[in-house]
């Protein structure tokens, strides 16, 4: 630490170099920490989570009950302990609330006054932050479980919905319709992501195993199809089609980059893939528990010299070194399976929501303090009386 | 880390846990406990023993663990530290979060498991919920998720509590109207019980004055006019005693036994009744002329001299019996209760006190009362009356004034003129040695009655008269009236002797002579040219004619129920209680035993003994008694070495599970069901039963080939 911050005060490093240096070590010692709490709204799972980007301040998340929710992460009340509270609730109560299970949500990537959730009850509605109330609301013939909109995208306002149906749906804000459909999967959608790196790439997944990566602007048919086997036929199934897994394809997510893709699959597996050629890496994650029946919404760490992927995993989080597929640690928390985590790019702070109707906050533990620190703060006598729930209780009866 | 130490604590945590008990041993778990304290490592080491008991497949074993766990978990940071860290874990193994994962049998100790794991869960996140933030997050897992109902389990404990103290105010309020009661009543009755305790105090005082006072005053005078100088009524009673010693052979019997009566009895109460009887004591020595003796006789004082002291005492000595009864069944149990109410109920001091006075006030008037002995004797004299009266109803006797005067001596016959006799009898029956010397009220009943008989034989009304009369008219009738009598009486002894038997033909002839029995008629052919060519109409049957006659009756015996028990000696000790009749099915036939158990005729013992040995021979040889003794002292479970013969199969199986406390799993799937399908679903039986079927199916195939239908099949 002290070596970077020597070679940044002497101007021989890149600036980047020190923050990647530290947000590595952030992200690596996530730990559960009990002054950093999320209010329970959510009287039912959490399907999925959204930090925006402009502030990096709200946070979504989305219920199995219908229920949206959007939290205040910063803390501005100067004490450590601090309870994310919600700002505002789409609640039971409200007249616009989804019916049925939220599956997505997300923020509109440049603006925090606006949001758009997907539910189970086969709509997808655009809301206005300030008043809550729907813009928009897009109805669908099948429960729709994913959408995004391109976070990167200048030149078009298209939002790629995936449903039970395997065409996959672009819908443009701007008009307020389905402009478009992508024919090609043979199953359910169960996850869309846009390139974080060209905003006309969309990558999707399916029940029938296979990923594919459109371009938006090629009506004729999508890009290619992953293939776990690079082209090796000897290895491929008989069947024509390339497949990505072994099972249902549930998770999709790209690396900050937009280089890499990362699925996973009901096969327990999760692959890398170079998203400009759609080679298998040939990562092994190893056994990547995943028996979601819906899409699974995972993370990949950013800014950090090595990336990490926060991946759901039973009732823990399992982070993964993303390019040398070590299983970096297990955060166990929650009492359910976790359905989503997110990963916030600022504070390397991750957040996580699972069936247990719980919203963790991951936080990077403190740097412990120096000794010089120590001994100062002995000599203050400000040392911080410690909780007594922490000391041992040996009954002095134990002793004979 | 001492590695011995690392052993045996892997030793306590396994004894501990496998004890199958409700409770942990505390001396096993101080152990454990002084172990852990020493170093954070053998906690570590402690953690990993305890997840691995707990995930063991016994329900009695996770209970054992979960104590454990409880214990360490109030004590060690580090162990809690370790314990929420898999609390996910821990909640699966104990509280069955996981629907796939259910607790393990046997059911009701998993239940009690649960029970316990909420409720420990709920008692960790009271103390140490805000410190550890996956235990507060696993209790509301617990909460929200899956619905555990923690305040059910308080809800529970509340209702419990809230019942115990409903019936606690019960009990109170019971209490208090008891207490009410008994309260009044004593309000109310206090002042009667006051008023018959003085009653009695007085009453006693003017039959015998207390001994203190008694001595001052009026003893005095009678001290005074008889040579005895006694002081004491003790010294007195001795003295009378060798007087009646003294006096025995010249005086009659009667005199001698009542003075033996009164020796028996308290001086106190004579002693005033002696003073007053002074002068009649004189003319008893007038009349006895037994001078010589006449110290002695101001202590006889004898049931007949009390006829006339009745007169003057008679009132307070009832007043006294009265009220003695009236405190013995009325107040004293009527305070006893009261006191009883009092202290059960707690109350003021003051009203037990005042409760606890009365009680003791009554039990030393009772007590006083039976110093005196008084009540027996009045009691006697009334219970004579009584009989008297009862014995005497026809004859007034009673109404013939009471001669004044010492009579020693009353002739049989006039007894009754006197109206002393039943008197004599009664009291002669109470006190023994009067009854061994009256040689008079034996037979006088008898007298009486036949006085009586002859009497009422003389009143021409009476009914006895004229059977007299009759009598004397007719002696020979009287004669055989006897018998005759008897005639009348015999039948209806011997109808209750004789057998009821239900009504039947026999009877219904009976003594009859019967011309149709036994015959039978045919019937002549109806047709009108056919006829057999010769009918014999009638045919006596014999059997039938017998039948009318006769009667059968079975004799099936009565129920004797057997006396003897089988006595044979049992491993316990005692003796078999086992009443059979021919053979016990234990100890085989029943021979005489003696109180040992051992048989009396000795070819029965060499009989038993060569059974016995022939038993022996059988048993097999590695059933050494030596060597399951070893066992037995080593596994302390009883093998039977003891037993010398009998079945082992089930029991040498003991030592081969390794934890005998717990209750074993497998013999739950020990049922009827589990047998059977132990059996039917045998390989090799399928095996059999799938051949016979292929068998019988190929049978069919080769009989019918030719047939399409079943050449398809």
């Amino acid at each position: 630490m002290l070596g970077f911050l020597f070679g940044r005060q002497t101007g021989l490093d890149d600036p980047l170099r020190l923050k990647r240096a530290e947000s590595t070590r952030r992200a690596l010692c996530l730990e559960l920490n009990p002054d950093r709490n999320v209010e329970r709204i959510h009287g039912n799972g959490i399907n999925t989570i959204d930090i925006e980007v402009i502030e990096g301040r709200y946070m979504l998340s989305g219920g199995a009950d219908g229920v949206v929710v959007i939290y205040d992460l910063e803390n501005h009340s100067r004490k450590p302990h601090y309870t994310c509270k919600a700002v505002c609730t789409v609640g039971r109560s409200s007249r616009h609330v989804h019916k049925f299970s939220v599956e997505t949500v997300q923020w509109y990537p440049h603006d925090t006054g606006m949001f758009i959730s997907s539910s189970f009850d086969k709509t997808m509605k655009v809301w206005d932050t300030e008043t809550l109330k729907p813009a928009e609301i897009f109805q669908f013939v099948e429960n729709v479980y994913c959408h995004q909109m391109s976070p990167i995208a200048r030149k078009h306002s298209l939002i790629a919905v995936g449903t039970k149906n395997p065409k996959v749906q672009l819908c443009d804000l701007k008009s307020g319709s389905c402009i478009q459909v992508l024919q090609g999967h043979r199953g359910e959608v169960l996850s869309v992501k846009w390139s974080p790196r060209y905003e006309y790439i969309l990558a999707t997944a399916s029940t029938d195993s296979s990923v594919r990566l459109w371009d938006v602007r090629r009506a004729s048919g999508s890009l290619f199809t992953l293939d776990q086997f690079n082209g090796d036929p000897s290895k491929s199934s008989s069947e024509a089609a390339n497949t990505a897994h072994n099972g249902r394809v549930n998770g999709l997510c790209f690396t900050g980059d937009g280089l890499f893709l990362l699925t996973t699959g009901t096969d327990d597996r999760m692959r890398l893939w170079e998203t400009a050629t759609g080679k298998n890496t040939l990562v092994n994650y190893g056994k990547v528990v995943n028996e979601s029946r819906k899409g699974l919404k995972f993370a990949v760490s950013q800014g950090c010299s090595l990336e990490f992927a926060f991946v759901p995993c039973g009732s823990s989080v399992a982070v993964y070194a993303v390019h040398s597929g070590e299983l970096v640690t297990m955060l166990k928390g929650h009492y359910s399976n976790v359905d989503c985590c997110e990963f916030h790019p600022d504070y390397q702070e991750l957040y996580s929501g699972g069936k247990d109707s719980n919203i963790l906050a991951w936080i990077p533990t403190p740097r412990p303090p120096d000794i010089e620190e120590e001994q100062d703060s002995k000599k203050g006598g400000s040392q911080v009386a410690l909780n007594p729930a922490f000391e041992d209780a040996w009954s002095s009866s134990d002793e004979d | 880390m001492d590695h011995t130490q690392r052993e045996r604590l892997s030793a306590l945590v396994e004894e501990l846990t496998t004890s199958g008990e409700p409770q942990l041993n505390p001396s096993k778990m101080k152990d454990v406990k002084k172990i852990c304290k020493t170093s954070s490592d053998y906690i570590d080491h402690f953690y990993h023993l305890i997840m691995r008991q707990l995930a063991q497949e016994h329900a009695e074993i996770r209970f054992s663990a979960l104590q454990m766990v409880n214990e360490l978990f109030s004590r060690s940071h580090h162990f809690r530290t370790l314990l929420v860290s898999n609390f996910q874990g821990f909640l699966e193994l104990t509280v069955e979060t996981d629907p796939e994962q259910p607790l393990p049998p046997p059911r009701e100790v998993a239940r009690k498991l649960k029970i316990l794991a909420i409720r420990t869960v709920e008692e960790w996140q009271a103390s140490y919920g805000e410190a550890y933030k996956k235990l507060a997050l696993g209790y509301h897992f617990l909460k929200q998720i899956k619905k555990v109902d923690f305040h059910d389990v308080q809800a529970r404990t509340q209702a419990e509590r809230k019942r115990q103290e409903e019936k606690q105010k019960r009990l109170e309020r019971l209490y208090k109207d008891k207490v009410d009661k008994a309260t009044k009543e004593m309000e109310e009755s206090f002042q009667e019980i006051q008023e018959s305790l003085t009653e009695i105090h007085s009453c006693l005082k003017l039959l015998a004055p207390h001994p203190v006072e008694f001595n001052l005053g009026d003893l005095e005078p009678a001290v005074a006019s008889q040579t005895e100088q006694s002081t004491g009524p003790e010294h007195r009673g001795k003295a009378t005693a060798s007087a009646v010693d003294e006096e025995q052979p010249c005086c009659s019997k009667d005199l001698g036994s009542i003075r033996d009566e009164d020796e028996a009895e308290e001086e106190n109460s004579e002693e005033d009744s002696d003073m007053e009887e002074l002068p009649e004591e004189d003319a008893f020595i007038r009349h006895t002329g037994l001078m010589s003796y006449k110290y002695s006789l101001d202590l006889d004082l004898s049931a007949d001299l009390k006829v006339k002291e009745s007169e003057e005492n008679e009132a307070v000595v009832n007043t006294v019996r009265d009220l003695h009864r009236l405190i013995n069944t009325k107040h004293l149990p009527a305070v006893r209760s009261w006191v009883q109410v009092f202290t059960k109920a707690g109350v003021d001091q003051q009203l037990l006190r005042r409760a606890v006075d009365l009680r003791t006030s009554l039990e030393e008037a009772l007590r006083r009362h039976d110093e005196l002995h008084i009540e027996y004797r009045e009691r006697e004299r009334r219970v004579m009356k009584a009989a008297a009266e009862g014995e005497e109803d026809e004859d007034d006797f009673e109404e013939v004034p009471e001669k004044e005067g010492f009579e020693p001596h009353i002739p049989d016959h006039l007894r009754a003129e006197y109206g002393l006799e039943p008197l004599a009898s009664s009291s002669s029956s109470s006190s023994s040695s009067l009854l061994k010397s009256v040689p008079a009220p034996g037979p006088a009943p008898p007298q009486m009655s036949k006085r009586r008989i002859s009497e009422e034989e003389q009143d021409p009304t009476c009914a006895a008269a004229t059977l007299r009369v009759l009598r004397e008219r007719f002696p020979s009738a009287r004669l055989s009236s006897g018998p005759c009598g008897n005639g009348k009486e015999m039948p209806s002894e011997e109808r209750g002797k004789a057998p009821v038997v239900p009504f039947g033909l026999d009877l219904y002839y009976w003594g009859e002579e019967q011309p149709t029995a036994g015959k039978i008629i045919k019937n002549t052919s109806q047709h009108q040219f056919w006829v057999p060519h010769e009918v014999e109409e009638e045919v006596e049957n014999e059997e039938l004619s017998a039948q009318a006659k006769s009667r059968f009756i079975t004799f099936s015996g009565s129920f004797q129920p057997v006396k003897h028990k089988c006595g044979a000696p049992m491993s316990n000790g005692s003796l078999c209680e086992r009443q059979d009749r021919v053979k016990c099915p234990f100890h085989g036939p029943i021979i005489p035993r003696d109180e040992l158990g051992r048989p009396r005729n000795p070819e029965d013992a060499a009989r038993l003994e060569q059974e016995r040995m022939r038993r022996e021979e059988e048993q097999p040889d590695w059933r050494d008694p030596e060597l399951m003794r070893d066992i037995e002292a080593a596994t302390g479970e009883d093998l039977g070495s003891s037993k010398t013969f009998g079945k082992k199969g089930s029991k040498g199986k003991g030592k081969k599970r390794k934890y005998p406390n717990l209750t074993d799993l497998k013999q739950d799937a020990n049922t009827s069901r589990s047998r059977l399908e132990r059996k039917v679903f045998n390989k090799s039986s399928i095996r059999r039963v799938t051949d016979a079927m292929n068998r019988l199916d190929k049978r069919k195939h080769e009989k019918f080939s030719n047939q399409f239908n079943y050449a398809l099949n």
